[in-house]
């Protein structure tokens, strides 16, 4: 399923968000909105960090859900901070609301990027 | 374990979907909290001209309910039944509920402290609305914590079968 197309269309896509993010940037001479990418960037880390340190194969206590249930956590902490951060500097009047649409729409492509793109690549890299 | 209540508690939906899908709620709702209230400061900062600002007393309810959240769910849920078996040691589960005690103190206590604030600050000085928006915030604030730590409680008390484990 995840071929040559996959790939090509998840480039465009993420060229598309980061273009948006970039000129909601540039247009207003303001960059805070490129902190959007940061915290996009951020966000799929801690379950791909939380994955590793748990222990699947220890299944009697269960002990290793607690730091993947962590992960999960900071992964949904950080998806809606990728909102709220432009919404707050809207609101503010630190920047202005087109920057802030522009921006929310990029960081969530870019975000749907990483996530679809370690949606269709997991298996071939993992086993 | 022996039933203590005459009514039995619903058995919740074990699906481990479901269940991770309750962690990143949790997670959203904890970011929309905190977000609500550094909204409000930087609001307070840039854009407000009036002279009352958010200081330092807006933050502690927050962080003490951030407190609470932390030491709630850092109990070990299986201690808190652990006076049942034999080899739990000199009450552990007594210890448990004690720290469980405290952990939900400190969140009520951040949440009477948030609107406690909003009625001292901002309602009783009787500003208009852009001001008492600071005291709102700080009580939804608050509210979104907890609601993020209940939802968390719940979803990690969802019973799972071994195959999630496995299913790794």
């Amino acid at each position: 399923m995840a071929g040559l197309k996959t790939i090509i269309a998840l480039s465009f896509v993420l060229a598309i968000g980061f273009l948006l993010v970039i000129l909601s940037s540039a247009l207003y001479a303001n960059y805070y909105p490129l902190l959007v990418v940061a915290t996009y960037i951020l966000a799929p880390l801690p379950n791909a960090v939380c994955a590793r340190c748990s222990s699947p194969d220890d299944f009697i206590d269960g002990s290793g859900n607690g730091v993947l249930d962590f992960g999960r956590f900071l992964t949904g902490f950080f998806v809606v901070m990728g909102i709220a951060l432009p919404a707050l500097l809207a609101h503010s009047g630190i920047i202005v609301v087109p920057a802030m649409v522009m921006s929310i729409i990029g960081g969530l492509l870019i975000y749907g990027t990483i996530i679809s793109f370690t949606m269709f690549f997991q298996e071939e890299s993992d086993f | 374990m022996s039933r203590l209540w005459r009514f039995p508690v619903p058995k919740l939906p074990s699906s481990a979907v479901l269940r991770t899908a309750g962690v990143y709620t949790s997670g959203a709702l904890f970011s929309l909290g905190f977000f609500l209230l550094l909204d409000a400061s930087v609001y307070s900062k840039h854009a407000n001209g009036g002279d009352v600002h958010i200081t330092i007393v807006d933050w502690i309810p927050l962080i003490c309910s951030i407190l609470g959240m932390l030491v709630i769910n850092s109990i070990e849920r299986s201690r808190l039944v652990a006076d049942s078996y034999s080899y739990s040691g000199n009450g552990v589960a007594w210890k448990a509920k004690l720290v469980l005690f405290m952990g939900f103190a400190l969140m009520a206590g951040g949440l009477a402290g948030a609107a406690t604030v909003l009625i001292m600050k901002y309602v009783v000085p009787a500003y208009p609305w852009p001001t008492l928006g600071f005291g709102v915030a700080g009580v939804v604030g608050s509210a979104c914590v907890m609601l993020s730590s209940v939802v968390l409680w719940v979803s990690q008390n969802i019973e799972e079968d071994y195959t999630y484990n496995l299913s790794l």
